[in-house]
């Protein structure tokens, strides 16, 4: 277990934000997981930890609802892989989610930021 | 429905193909081939747990966890087959006792007739026959000008259908070459439509088929079966009925047997008019068949009320119709005579089965339900001590995170197990017992299990199943998951040795088991009785067999009888034969009043004068081994042309001759001027029955009397009785190559017959009883040294302290003295009352017969003392340190 270094600047996803990353991931094109986990790593400045057994579970979720669709191909290196695409109704789905987010974000903003007269009482 | 969209082997296929990319991609960041493998592989974490959570996800999981928690039920049984198989055996047992009965009680009493709507159809009966009647049975049967004026009318029943025997037992039907006996009915053109029974083949009766007497035939499907093997050319072919040609013309549905109660008849005429084919195979009576004579009341009559009748209406409706026909040919009833009176009942059995095996099977069905009982709590003792052995095993799944729902499921897989595999065997059990009981009680109509049956069972097997998962939950629960904390075996289990409602289950078995006993030892001692009954003849080494010619002349059928004796009587082996018109031991019996030298005797303060009858050849008591207390036997010398003679028994001289010598008086019947002198008196003997009382008889000389048809011929021969029939067919045969052998049986297995019932009800009872004592024996002793394992510390402990032998055993052993001294004390004023419920099955033995009880409570006694001896001699034999050690 000693190995394992906790990288300290990185945090947990949000419950019910990888399904939006993985979407919105897709965008750019077919992917398979490891790309899809590389580049949600990457693209948060390594921020995000991307779980991998989540992953997989999620990508298996939004295949069964239809949102992404899968077929086995090969990679730029010339491996066996198993690419995900967005589909019609994802797409659908990613507008739909983005704008709940960002009036998610909005409304933390407007709380959290300060001046708003909502200060942590003294205990 | 369960089939996945993606195999888990294609995910596996993925994220191993992640891992290498990954490890790639790691590789080409300049990490060693080796690194890049552990740092994509502690990146993924844990591979396993993402397979499970793929595999766990959209599976059915009910079914799944299902079939997980069979599979795991089944390993966690098969670790104590022991254990297993005694649960299952048990139940098999108990369950598959109550199936059986259950199964015989439904086809006798409350299946009903396979015919259509059977809710409207109603047998009619009569409070009594007019005066000066002949009748089979005074309520149930009919005449012919009954019938007659019944049928006309069709506002209160339509139709009223007749049906009679062509024969007390079957009659004789020859097919091409071979004859055999057969039960044959004639029967109204109405009977199949107005029954609604469907033919698989051919066709049923017309009125016209009855009004011509057409010579026509509608065989049953067993009787198609067993004797045509089903042949689809059966029609048209011709049977030999009493000689007489019938064409087939149809074959009845499957299930039919007929509505003669008991048996099931082979084939159905329309109604003849033939002196060959008179009702009951009677010869004419001074040449009038069953149609013509009017004060024979031996039709039994059927009808369907009509459509929207109530019965109380149809019966309104019949009833001046039936007293009306009632006096037809009578004249007019005499002054004060009490008329007949018409009423109908339910037709949806077989008419007499409730009578004749209602009550043993409703007593054998409690019996049975008490073994169940017994057999139940068996298995939820069983149950009870292996899961509180099992206590430690609840409690560390407890705390290793099981939920209550998880435990409870587990045990309710493992009673769905044992449950359905000890329902399997029953089943199977049962179908072999209804199989042997219907051929032990010659019961012909089907007994087997039906859909009633399985549902009952069904049942049954549901309770039970939910009973074992629950009643085991609470000790199962009760340790709770700190149980597992605890560290000694034995503290943790004192509290189940001790348990109080094991006491009292063991407590309530030992009571059944006594009522059981007590049952099945009255009425073993009753069939003891009944077997060891002097019938007051010499019965071993007599067979018996009966043959109907068809002769209409007196003289000729005199003939044929000294023809056949005399070639019997030269047959290898053979003592002696004689003939008698009405066999011994089978039931029947000619009853009448009877004139003494001219009048009807005066008999003191008003006893009967009811006299039974019987027509005998010559050396008849001699053959039977009955001895004569006075005068001679008849013999062969005494003719038609000799002066005639007649034979009264014991009885008779006593009630008609007190204080006088009978011989030399002459006696007579009531209706005839006809007259014999009495030759001889022979001891009293059983005559119809073996449970009967002897009452006044009387014997008339076959060749003296005008009469012809069917005899019966009885043969005292050396050695095995019924070695002499081939032979005895072969001599008969020489004479008229027609004839079979009719019933041909032993006479002591003629009388046999007569008790038939009470000894399958004796022998059940009696295997009932010792099944309970099996159970109640198993149970004990599971029990008892389940709790003596439970205190082998205690043991240890008292024995480390000075305890001696004597008295560990002592202690065990007390404690089941005490079961059973409470058992006995419930048990017995159960069993009085089960006694006197069973009074009138009862014979030679009263229902508080005390040998009964003894044995039983000494019975029970001594399977409390065996199954308890054992598991105290273990404790005794208790080494006191390694008891201590276990702890």
């Amino acid at each position: 277990m000693a190995t394992q270094e906790n990288n300290d600047d990185r945090i947990a996803l949000l419950q019910g934000t990888l399904d939006l990353l993985i979407l919105k991931t897709l965008v750019l094109g077919p992917c398979h997981g490891q790309g899809v986990a590389r580049l949600i790593q990457r693209q948060s400045e390594e921020v995000f930890l991307v779980d991998h057994g989540s992953l997989y579970v999620a990508l298996q979720r939004l295949e069964d609802r239809k949102w992404i669709s899968a077929k086995w191909g090969v990679s730029e290196n010339n491996r066996k892989a198993r690419f995900y695409s967005l589909t019609a109704k994802g797409r659908e789905q990613l507008v739909q989610k983005m704008g709940e987010w960002q009036r998610l974000t909005r409304a933390m903003g407007l709380i959290l930021e300060p001046g708003n007269g909502l200060q942590p009482e003294e205990a | 429905m369960f089939r996945r969209k993606r195999s888990a082997e294609d995910f596996a296929e993925e994220i191993k193909m992640h891992l290498e990319l990954e490890a790639d991609e790691l590789r080409s960041e300049g990490l060693s081939e080796d690194a890049a493998r552990r740092n994509a592989r502690r990146e993924f974490g844990n591979v396993q747990a993402a397979q499970e959570r793929f595999y766990l996800k959209d599976r059915w999981v009910g079914l799944d966890r299902l079939f997980r928690d069979i599979r795991f039920a089944l390993r966690s049984l098969w670790q104590s087959p022991g254990f297993a198989a005694t649960a299952i055996l048990t139940l098999a047992l108990g369950i598959g006792a109550n199936t059986a009965v259950f199964s015989v009680m439904n086809a006798v009493l409350l299946r009903s007739l396979p015919v259509a709507d059977p809710g409207r159809l109603v047998y009619l009966r009569t409070s009594n026959p007019p005066r000066n009647t002949g009748t089979i049975d005074s309520n149930q049967t009919f005449s012919y000008p009954v019938y007659d004026a019944l049928r006309r009318q069709n506002r209160g029943l339509s139709p009223v259908m007749a049906y009679v025997p062509l024969s007390g037992s079957k009659v004789a039907v020859r097919y091409e070459a071979s004859p055999e006996e057969a039960e044959g009915d004639m029967v109204s053109g109405t009977f199949f439509s107005g029954l609604g029974v469907s033919l698989i083949r051919g066709h049923g009766f017309s009125e016209d088929d009855e009004t011509n007497h057409a010579p026509i035939a509608v065989i049953s499907y067993n009787y198609w079966t067993r004797r045509f093997a089903r042949n689809p050319d059966v029609l048209g072919k011709t049977l030999y009925v009493n000689g007489v040609a019938i064409t087939i013309v149809g074959v009845a549905a499957e299930g039919f047997e007929g509505v003669e109660g008991g048996g099931s008849t082979d084939f159905w005429i329309p109604m003849q008019s033939r002196p060959e084919l008179n009702a009951w195979g009677n010869p004419l009576d001074d040449g009038k068949t069953y149609i013509t004579n009017s004060t024979w009341w031996c039709l039994r009559l059927i009808g369907r009320l009509a459509p929207g009748v109530t019965r109380t209406q149809a019966v309104a409706q019949l009833q001046p119709i039936f007293q009306r026909a009632a006096y037809i040919g009578l004249g007019a009833p005499m002054q004060g005579e009490k008329p007949p009176i018409l009423s109908v009942v339910d037709a949806k059995n077989f008419p007499g089965d409730d009578m004749r095996y209602g009550n043993p099977l409703r007593i054998l069905m409690a019996m049975v339900g008490l073994v169940l009982l017994i057999a139940m709590t068996n298995v939820v003792m069983l149950l009870t001590a292996r899961n509180a052995a099992r206590q430690r095993e609840f409690s560390v799944r407890q705390a290793l995170g099981a939920g209550r729902g998880e435990l409870l499921r587990q045990l309710l897989a493992e009673s769905l197990i044992l449950v359905s595999a000890g329902g399997a065997l029953a089943w199977g059990f049962a179908e072999m017992a209804t199989r042997l009981l219907a051929s032990w009680a010659k019961i012909e109509s089907s007994l087997a299990p039906d859909r009633t049956v399985l549902l009952f069972t069904l049942g049954v097997l549901l309770f039970a199943a939910v009973l074992f998962g629950l009643a085991p939950l609470r000790t199962a629960l009760a340790g709770g998951a700190e149980l597992a904390l605890k560290t000694s075996a034995a503290t943790s289990n004192t509290n189940a040795g001790k348990s109080r409602t094991g006491r009292i289950i063991v407590a309530i078995q030992m009571a059944l088991c006594v009522v059981l006993l007590v049952g099945g030892a009255l009425l073993i001692r009753t069939l003891r009785n009944l077997e060891n009954t002097p019938l007051g003849m010499q019965v071993d080494g007599l067979v018996v067999f009966g043959v109907k010619p068809n002769i209409t002349s007196i003289p000729e059928g005199t003939a044929f009888y000294v023809r056949l004796m005399q070639q019997l009587r030269a047959l290898p082996g053979v003592e002696s034969v004689t003939v008698m018109e009405e066999r011994l031991g089978s039931g029947w019996s000619d009853n009448s009043d009877m004139k003494v030298d001219g009048k009807l005797p005066d008999v003191a303060n008003g006893s009967s004068r009811t006299v039974r009858s019987n027509v005998a050849g010559p050396e008849f008591f001699h053959t039977l081994g009955v001895p004569m207390l006075a005068g001679r036997d008849f013999v062969d010398s005494d003719t038609a042309a000799s002066p005639h003679v007649g034979i009264i028994n014991e009885q008779f001289a006593k009630r008609f001759f007190p204080n006088q010598n009978p011989l030399g008086h002459r006696i007579g019947p009531d209706n005839m001027d006809w007259e014999m002198t009495i030759v001889g008196i022979a001891k009293d003997h059983k005559y119809r029955s073996i449970d009967e009382e002897p009452i006044p008889m009387a014997w008339y000389m076959y060749a003296q009397i005008p009469m012809t048809g069917a005899m019966q011929v009885e043969m005292r021969v050396h050695g095995e009785p019924l070695a002499i029939l081939p032979s005895a067919r072969k001599a008969l045969q020489q004479i008229n190559p027609n004839l079979p052998l009719i019933q041909p049986m032993t006479q002591r297995a003629q009388y046999d017959t007569t008790i038939s019932g009470q000894i399958l009800f004796a022998r059940l009872a009696g295997f009932f009883g010792f099944l309970a004592v099996v159970l109640v024996a198993t149970g004990l002793y599971g029990s008892l040294s389940y709790r003596v394992n439970m205190r082998t510390a205690e043991i240890g402990v008292r024995m480390a302290v000075g305890a001696r032998r004597s008295q560990v055993v002592w202690m065990i052993l007390r404690d089941s003295l005490v079961l059973t001294i409470v058992g006995v004390v419930i048990g017995v004023p159960l069993a009085m009352l089960v006694g006197h419920a069973l009074a009138s099955s009862l014979y030679g033995v009263k229902p508080l017969d005390a040998a009964s009880y003894l044995l039983s409570v000494l019975g029970v006694a001594m399977v409390a003392l065996v199954a308890s001896a054992l598991p105290a001699g273990r404790a005794a034999s208790i080494d006191p340190m390694r008891a201590l050690r276990t702890e």
